[in-house]
């Protein structure tokens, strides 16, 4: 295998690594190392994940022929001639295959890694002999066969073309077999397996072959399923794709601007909630579903990720990328998020339904993924751009006949593929990849690896610059706005209706707003009949200066105290006062002053400049009181003046200290027994206390880890073990044995 | 990508550009299955609801043309989902069809089992069902439906979104010869198709904008029905004109003509019935209920459809098996029972293109202006401390409206003009101070009458009217509106006020059409010019030409 590897050229040793990239990670040192890793097992199972079933059928004929050549697997796979030859130079590119000094073989690993049943392009036969009886020879025995013999047969082979003896013996002439499996055996149809398949019988693979007529299959393995497709109207798809393409991106724009301004709070697992995200979908006007998938492209493509808002909780908001990309002209806006959801793994549509803990998934949650997910989406995708044009997938039928052509283009993928190919096709119409289930040009471009945005962009609405008022107070964009004039009016007017066209409304709030922004009345009427292509009614003009009008009409300001009183004269002086700068005063009407100093700084600094002034509370009534003096807290006094009291506290602290010698003496006599002292205190102890029969209170760690005492009798310790009897139990008490593991107890204390 | 001037918006709204040289053909195209909601001077916004492209159905239209339609005028690309969204709608109409069946009466059937065992299971319609059929011909499944349910069930059905389709029929009802008696006048041509496709529907609604004739869409109806007819309006003032309306235009005489009302309680072959004296309700019973039993009618006119009070949908509910026509200038009800009118008067039958009717010059065009007063100090401070109850009260009634009213009406001296109040003293300060004849709700009807025929006759050139002449009364001579103070800013009451009023009169002697004036005067920064803001934007979207102008500035203007 080395020497063979050794002797391709550069360019078929670089088609092997590229199409089994796993070779080439680390880079190998020799050719030996290469062939031994293409051998591995993992690599080979991997390389098999990419064949389609036709290719699959043929390496399990390569299998089950064990040693052949070309002309000879031709015959055995039940295809066009062509297909053998031509998927078995594929299988020796990948060397799965190679070229043995004997004849073309596979390598000797495929035939464990080859599972699954027919749907797997996996025949069920076993390799042929070392030396195969002639084909006509097995025909003539099998044919001769009573029907239960064959029909035993043909379901031994249909199933793995291995079963148990039972009680079938072995070793018999034909003539003396008792049963079917009796007969298959003493015509060696069924042999032993020997020492591979021990204790069960196998069927050889020529004897399939020959059940077979000669062929590893009795159906060809060459057709792959057709895929459902009926006519559609060109006009239909390509507007239905357009159309989802700019809603797509119009949809996600609108999300981050809202989330900009509105941050969508994040879960703990950084997912998104299930109220944010219907908070979306109402402010998007789609279902839950879509906003799904518009929120998970979003993040994808790197438009949106989380941060800390202000209260330090995490939110989703959008990215610096977002400035960026939504500054792009649209087609180029949707490629982005296109591509990254070609290449996400992220399951969008199982948003909301319930995983395996019965709790709905979350958008945005990070298992909410499946590795196969891009494949799924570039073989539906590949599939599609296959159809007939003009065609596409049938209503109804169209989706399973998808996943009947996946499953045979790429049969050794998972269980849950059938869902994935149906989501891969649903999201790709809802991004306008295709439009009625047709590949539209611009998705073509994009998984054929042209330039969508040409594409796209040929097809797409002309962005409009200008709108046209109406006399109820809206203005409508007959069009995709031009960014900065859909920002500015974004200032100006509330959005009604989005679509191709944008429907704003004028309101007393929305132009207030936009004075808010610092817009001038004459600003937003130059800016009216700059964007306007009609007159602007008389009734916008009106609105917008009724709004100016009342604009700023009520003035708000920051002072900690006011000064007022009815002689002006005098507040005049105050303010002109030359001492007075530093008390921050100023005249908001002739009767008041307004200071930025707190009232009990203003207070005395007025008096200080001789003026006179009073304190008025906050329902206008005036507060006066002289300042309170300034008192301390009265210390505690001590009790040393009571004498009784302390003379008997300090003959129980007599009594204290002596009753604490005393305890001291004792324990010291009676010192615990630790499990911890050199010499087996504990056993000795215990073993001491059975002799005294004395009781004792032992410390030791019960079955929960925890650190009990127990005062107990010890009657016997034998085998590791002490019994004990609890030492406050009554006499009769037959519980209060109880068996104790002397390893886990700790320390003994004997009680006097 | 097409030029068009049709814009489709994903929130199912349907932008149509005015001015655009297809506006015409699209508006055309798209009026069966759309409804109209603003008209304003540049683009028209009409919206997709399930009602409308139901109704669509029910006129045959189906999905296929509704998709084309949108695509072909469509200036940009149609999101897929609505188009989906719209097959889907409109395949839910008529999967459930009502029929008479030869034995088993009144049945509900399909061919679509799932749509009906869905329905059948649903908890609205227990008890309206009776046994299910299966010997019914091509695998059709159906379930008896008892009949008094009729009306119930369509109604139930509507609300779980399978409309039925109503083949059950009608009974004819006693018979009256009735003919339109064409002399002198002769029925405009969208007059008799309305008829026309009423007749051939069934029932359902007819759709005209005000002052397109009605009425006489309800003769002619009558003139094919040729049978006794119950004919509900909203007041008694209506009611009057209805019967001159029909004593003038068909063979009826004026004693073959019924009214009850408050005041008369008469049964004639064709009887003329107020909503207010049918809804009286006594003791918790209907003690006018009768009415509907009193003869075999055979045909139902429901005038202002929508302003169809409640109760009346629930004896039109029993009334399923009598022919039904809605007349109203919209299906847009404010308190959004549209639902109601599609299942239970059923579902529009004629829709006349609004601006072809004015272009053919059946309405007149109306300069509304919007005149802003502002309130003298004392009379801020008065307003500003007032209770909020009280404040629209003392915006509107503030006496600064005088003077404006009194320039307005010398302005305009010689063209019958109507000044329009909702507060008694205010309208009675009015009257005197323009030394005008007033009509309010206290006005006798004979008097009501009187006054309402010198108006019309133009011996009385000038007007002070409460509400009461919000509603039904061809007022065509009036030229100039002025109105002082409404119920809190209404829409429907605008609609009313002008498109009643405001008729077309004849061309002048230089064949021009008046142009009438609509003047609403408003208290500056008060509740009063928030309401008036509403009905600016309703003005603004139904089409009108409005104007703001300061009091101050009238003089000049």
């Amino acid at each position: 295998m080395a020497d063979q590897l050794r002797s391709w050229p550069d360019e078929r040793l670089q088609r092997l690594l590229t199409d089994r990239p796993d070779l080439a990670t680390p880079a190998p040192h020799d050719f030996g190392q290469l062939a031994s890793r293409a051998a591995v097992r993992s690599s080979i199972a991997r390389a098999l994940d990419g064949l389609t079933r036709g290719e699959l059928s043929v390496l399990d004929a390569l299998v089950v022929a064990g040693q052949t050549n070309e002309s000879e697997l031709v015959d055995l796979v039940h295809a066009r001639p062509g297909h053998a030859v031509d998927v078995v130079r594929r299988l020796v590119d990948l060397a799965l295959a190679w070229e043995s000094p004997e004849g073309l073989r596979a390598l000797t690993v495929v035939a464990d890694a080859l599972v699954g049943g027919p749907e797997a392009g996996v025949s069920g036969l076993r390799p042929r002999s070392a030396a195969p009886r002639p084909l006509d020879e097995l025909r003539a025995v099998i044919d001769a066969l009573p029907d239960e013999a064959r029909a035993l047969l043909e379901h031994v082979v249909a199933n793995g073309s291995t079963a148990k003896p039972g009680s079938a013996r072995i070793g018999l002439r034909p003539e003396d077999a008792e049963s079917p499996a009796e007969l298959l055996i003493a015509h060696r149809l069924l042999l032993p397996g020997g020492s591979l398949q021990p204790g069960l019988l196998v069927v050889p693979g020529e004897v399939g072959l020959a059940l077979r007529g000669g062929r590893t299959t009795t159906t060809p393995v060459d057709e792959p399923p057709h895929v459902a497709s009926e006519p559609r109207m060109a006009r239909l798809a390509d507007s239905a794709a357009v159309g989802a393409a700019t809603d797509v991106v119009r949809r996600t724009g609108m999300l981050l601007e809202w989330w900009g301004t509105r941050p969508a709070a994040a879960l703990r697992t950084t997912g998104l909630g299930v109220r944010e995200l219907r908070a979306a979908a109402a402010h998007l006007q789609v279902a839950e579903r879509e906003a799904a998938l518009i929120v998970e492209v979003a993040v994808e493509a790197g438009l949106a990720g989380t941060r800390a808002d202000a209260d330090g909780n995490p939110v989703w908001v959008p990215t610096d990328e977002f400035d960026r990309w939504r500054d792009l002209p649209p087609a180029e806006q949707w490629t982005a998020l296109a591509r990254a959801w070609l290449a996400s793994p992220r399951l969008p549509s199982l948003v909301g339904e319930r995983g395996p803990d019965q709790k709905p998934w979350n958008a945005l949650t990070p298992e909410l993924a499946a590795a196969g997910m891009p494949e799924a989406k570039a073989m539906v995708l590949r599939v599609l751009a296959g159809l007939p044009d003009g065609e596409g997938l049938a209503a109804g039928t169209g989706v399973p006949s998808l996943v009947a052509r996946i499953a045979w283009e790429r049969p050794r993928r998972p269980r849950t593929r059938p869902d994935l190919v149906a989501w891969a096709a649903a999201e790709a119409a809802v991004l306008g990849i295709t439009g009625a289930d047709v590949l539209a040009p611009h998705g073509r471009a994009l998984v054929e690896g042209g330039d969508p945005v040409a594409v796209l962009g040929a097809v797409l609405p002309k962005p409009v610059d200008h709108v046209l008022l109406q006399a109820d107070l809206t203005a409508v964009a007959p069009g995709p706005l031009e960014p900065d004039l859909a920002r500015r009016l974004h200032q100006v007017a509330d959005v009604d209706s989005h679509g191709a066209a944008t429907v704003y409304r004028f309101s007393n709030a929305s132009v207030r707003r936009a004075l808010d922004n610092g817009w001038t009345a004459a600003e937003v009427h130059a800016f009216l009949l700059a964007a306007s292509r009609t007159p602007v009614p008389q009734p916008l003009s009106y609105l917008v200066d009724d709004v100016a009008r009342s604009f700023g009409r009520l003035r708000v300001g920051a002072a900690s105290a006011f000064v007022r009183s009815d002689d002006e004269a005098a507040l005049a002086a105050l303010v002109n006062h030359p001492r007075a700068a530093s008390l921050g005063l100023q005249r908001i009407a002739p009767t008041v002053l307004v200071s930025t100093v707190p009232v009990d700084v203003l207070l005395p600094r007025l008096r200080e400049l001789g003026a006179a002034p009073v304190v008025e509370g906050p329902d206008g009534v005036v507060r006066v009181g002289a300042p309170e003096g300034l008192r301390a807290r009265t210390p505690r006094t001590r009790e040393g003046a009571d004498g009784a009291r302390a003379s008997a506290r300090q003959a129980a602290q007599v009594a204290n200290a002596v009753r604490s010698v005393r305890d001291g003496d004792e324990a010291a006599r009676s010192r615990p027994a630790s499990a911890s002292a050199p010499g087996g205190g504990v056993l000795s102890a215990l073993r001491d206390a059975v002799e005294r029969r004395g009781v004792v209170v032992i410390g030791f760690t019960d079955n929960q880890g925890v650190v009990t005492e127990r005062p107990v009798l010890p009657l016997v310790v034998e085998g590791g073990q002490l019994t004990a009897r609890d030492a406050d139990a009554s006499d009769d008490d037959p519980d209060a044995e109880r068996r104790y593991a002397v390893h886990r107890i700790s320390r003994v204390v004997p009680v006097s | 990508m097409s030029d068009g001037p049709l814009i489709v918006q994903s929130d199912k709204s349907l932008l149509l550009e005015v001015d655009h040289e297809q506006a015409a053909e699209c508006r055309k195209a798209i009026a069966p299955f759309a409804e109209l909601e603003r008209s304003p001077e540049h683009v028209h916004t009409y919206r997709l609801t399930p009602l409308g492209l139901w109704n669509a159905r029910a006129a045959g239209h189906d999905a296929e043309q509704v998709v084309d339609t949108l695509l072909t005028y469509s200036r940009y690309p149609v999101p897929h989902a609505l188009l989906v969204d719209v097959a889907e709608t409109m395949a839910r109409y008529g999967r459930l069809r009502l029929e008479k069946h030869p034995t088993h009466g009144l049945v509900l059937t399909s061919t679509d089992r799932p749509v009906l065992e869905e329905v059948l299971r649903a908890k609205k319609v227990a008890g309206m069902l009776g046994a299910r059929l299966d010997d019914l011909p091509h695998d059709e499944q159906g379930v008896v439906v008892h009949p008094s349910e009729r009306g119930n069930l369509k109604q139930a059905l509507l609300k779980l979104g399978w409309p039925a389709e109503d083949y059950a029929g009608y009974v004819d009802g006693e018979a009256h010869p009735i003919e339109l008696a064409e002399d002198g006048w002769a029925l405009r041509t969208y007059q008799g198709e309305a008829a026309e496709s009423f007749w051939h529907g069934g029932s359902g609604v007819v759709v005209l904008p005000c002052g397109a004739g009605k009425t006489i869409v309800g003769a002619a109806a009558m003139a094919h029905a040729r049978a006794t007819t119950l004919i509900l309006v909203t007041n008694t003032v209506s009611a009057r004109q209805w019967k001159d309306e029909l004593v003038r235009r068909t063979s009826l005489t004026p004693d073959e003509i019924g009214e009850y009302s408050g005041t008369v309680k008469e049964i004639r072959p064709v009887t003329i019935a107020t909503y207010q004296v049918v809804t009286t309700k006594r003791k918790g019973v209907y003690p006018h209920l009768e009415l509907f039993d009193a003869r075999d009618w055979g045909l139902i006119v429901y005038d202002e459809v929508h302003l169809l009070p409640a109760p009346i949908f629930r004896m039109t509910a029993d009334l399923q098996a009598r022919r039904r026509l809605g007349l109203t200038a919209t299906l847009v009800r404010e308190d959004g029972r549209e639902g109601d009118v599609f299942s239970l008067i059923g579902p529009k039958r004629y829709d006349a293109p609004w601006k072809d009717i004015e272009a053919q010059g059946w309405i007149a065009p109306a300069d509304c202006v919007e005149v802003r007063v502002s309130l003298p100090d004392a009379s801020r401070m008065v307003y500003a401390t007032a209770e909020p109850e009280e404040r629209y009260r003392l915006a509107a009634c503030t006496p600064e409206k005088l003077g404006v009213v009194r320039d307005l009406v010398t302005r305009h001296a010689g063209q019958p003009t109507l000044v329009i109040g909702q507060y008694l003293e205010q309208i009675d300060e009015l009257a005197a101070t323009l030394d005008a004849p007033v009509i309010t709700g206290q006005t006798p009807v004979k008097e009501r009458q009187r006054l309402f025929d010198g108006f019309r006759s133009g011996e009385i050139g000038l007007l002070v009217v409460s509400k009461v002449a919000n509603f039904s009364i061809d007022l065509p001579t009036a030229e100039v509106a002025i109105q002082v103070s409404g119920s809190f800013g209404s829409r429907q009451e605008e609609a009313q006020r002008l498109g009643r009023l405001l008729r077309p009169g004849d061309p002048g002697p230089d064949g021009e059409r008046k142009v009438a004036h609509f003047y609403t005067i408003v208290a500056r920064d008060t509740v009063d010019a928030e309401f008036a803001q509403n009905r600016q934007r309703f003005l603004a979207e139904q089409g009108y030409a409005y104007r703001i102008i300061d009091a101050q500035d009238l003089t000049g203007a």
